[in-house]
């Protein structure tokens, strides 16, 4: 595009009479000063915003935002798919989780009853203690069995006693 | 050693005698006084960038204050890529389009007044007999009319003109400020200037 066949000549011409539009005389005396002393003053009430922050760090979230702000069906369409993401997520995940228990289902029916394996299956949550007074623990724990202790050996009345914080009780 | 030697190194120290990269060195490091002479090194340009674009000094005031402030908080991100004087414009041009998007609709000229010159301009003078022989205009008319006719523009096609026509940018320098290959800024301009052209009939006749 030549600019001396696109006869904008004038057009030029008269834009350039927007130089002669100039502030008050004087004005930029002090518009540094004012600068400087608002950068103190942010400096002394703990600096920037969030906002300022990611205006400055990424300003492309602000143009996204500028977007919503001009454009209202944008929003329709940015929450019709963030909602559609959000479904096909929780979708796959149910997936995911059926195909797991499936293939967990399979590797405990093909293992066999004595492996290490079965006995890594968790068993169920004994809610009440025993007779002796220890409280049933959850996996690997298979059974309930006085342990070796620094000070004792297994049997030697080194059992645990749940303990009783109710008031004149020792 | 001369005595221009001597006052030359007296004023490489201060930050009126400091080239901008030194200026900018110091001012990443927090030194405000670096930064107030940077300040003051484009305050005009960048006053007068975001004026044109407003139409409005007090809008212009703010942004631009508000434009340094941001350049300096930022500075720290400031890789040295481009000149500063390139990264400092940018931020004011987003700042401005920024503002002009969330004022859509919303203009309210608050212009400054011409200076003594403008009345003694022999090629504007010449234009207006010329175009409009007819008519006696007056200058504050006009410039109303090219307040008004720039702010028929989109905010991209107002930049292009007013940092080009108005400010005498050349293209390479606007397509690095506006972030836009120098073909979208040739553009812009071109079909800027038709409609400008259109808006301003009675006095930018196509020759």
């Amino acid at each position: 595009m030549n600019e001396k066949q696109d006869n904008f000549e004038d057009l030029k011409q008269l834009l350039k009479f927007k130089r002669h539009e100039i502030p008050p005389p004087g004005y930029f005396n002090n518009f540094s000063d004012q600068v400087v002393s608002r950068i103190r003053a942010g400096e002394a009430g703990g600096g920037r915003t969030i906002m300022d922050r990611i205006e400055s760090e990424a300003p492309w979230v602000i143009n996204f935002l500028h977007i919503f702000e001009t454009r209202p069906g944008v929003i329709g369409a940015f929450a019709t798919i963030v909602c559609l993401l959000l479904v096909s997520v929780v979708v796959f995940s149910e997936r995911a989780d059926q195909a797991a228990r499936a293939q967990l289902a399979i590797s405990e029916a093909t293992t066999p009853v004595g492996s290490p394996m079965a006995s890594m299956t968790a068993p169920a949550l004994v809610a009440a203690s025993d007779s002796t007074g220890i409280v049933a623990s959850t996996n690997p724990v298979t059974s309930l069995q006085p342990v070796a202790t620094l000070f004792g050996q297994p049997g030697s009345s080194t059992l645990f006693q749940q303990a009783n914080f109710a008031p004149g009780s020792h | 050693m001369t005595m221009s030697e001597t006052a030359s190194i007296q004023d490489s120290n201060t930050p009126g005698g400091m080239l901008e990269p030194d200026l900018v060195k110091r001012a990443r490091k927090g030194d405000l006084d670096a930064y107030d002479e940077l300040v003051k090194r484009y305050q005009e340009r960048i006053y007068a960038t975001v004026y044109h674009m407003t139409s409005n000094h007090e809008d212009a005031n703010d942004i631009a204050q508000e434009a340094f402030i941001k350049a300096f908080q930022a500075l720290k991100s400031f890789r040295g890529g481009s000149s500063f004087y390139t990264w400092l414009y940018r931020i004011a041009v987003n700042k401005t389009i920024n503002f002009l998007k969330q004022r859509r609709n919303k203009n309210h000229f608050s212009l400054n007044d011409l200076d003594f010159n403008a009345e003694h301009d022999p090629d504007l003078v010449a234009l207006i007999s010329d175009k409009t022989p007819h008519r006696e205009i007056g200058l504050t008319e006009l410039q109303k009319k090219l307040n008004e006719a720039l702010m028929q523009l989109s905010e991209p096609h107002r930049m292009v003109v007013v940092l080009h026509d108005v400010q005498g940018q050349s293209h390479e320098e606007i397509a690095e400020i506006m972030d836009c290959n120098i073909g979208t800024v040739r553009s812009r301009l071109f079909y800027a200037r038709q409609q400008l052209q259109g808006y301003l009939a009675e006095y930018a006749k196509p020759a």
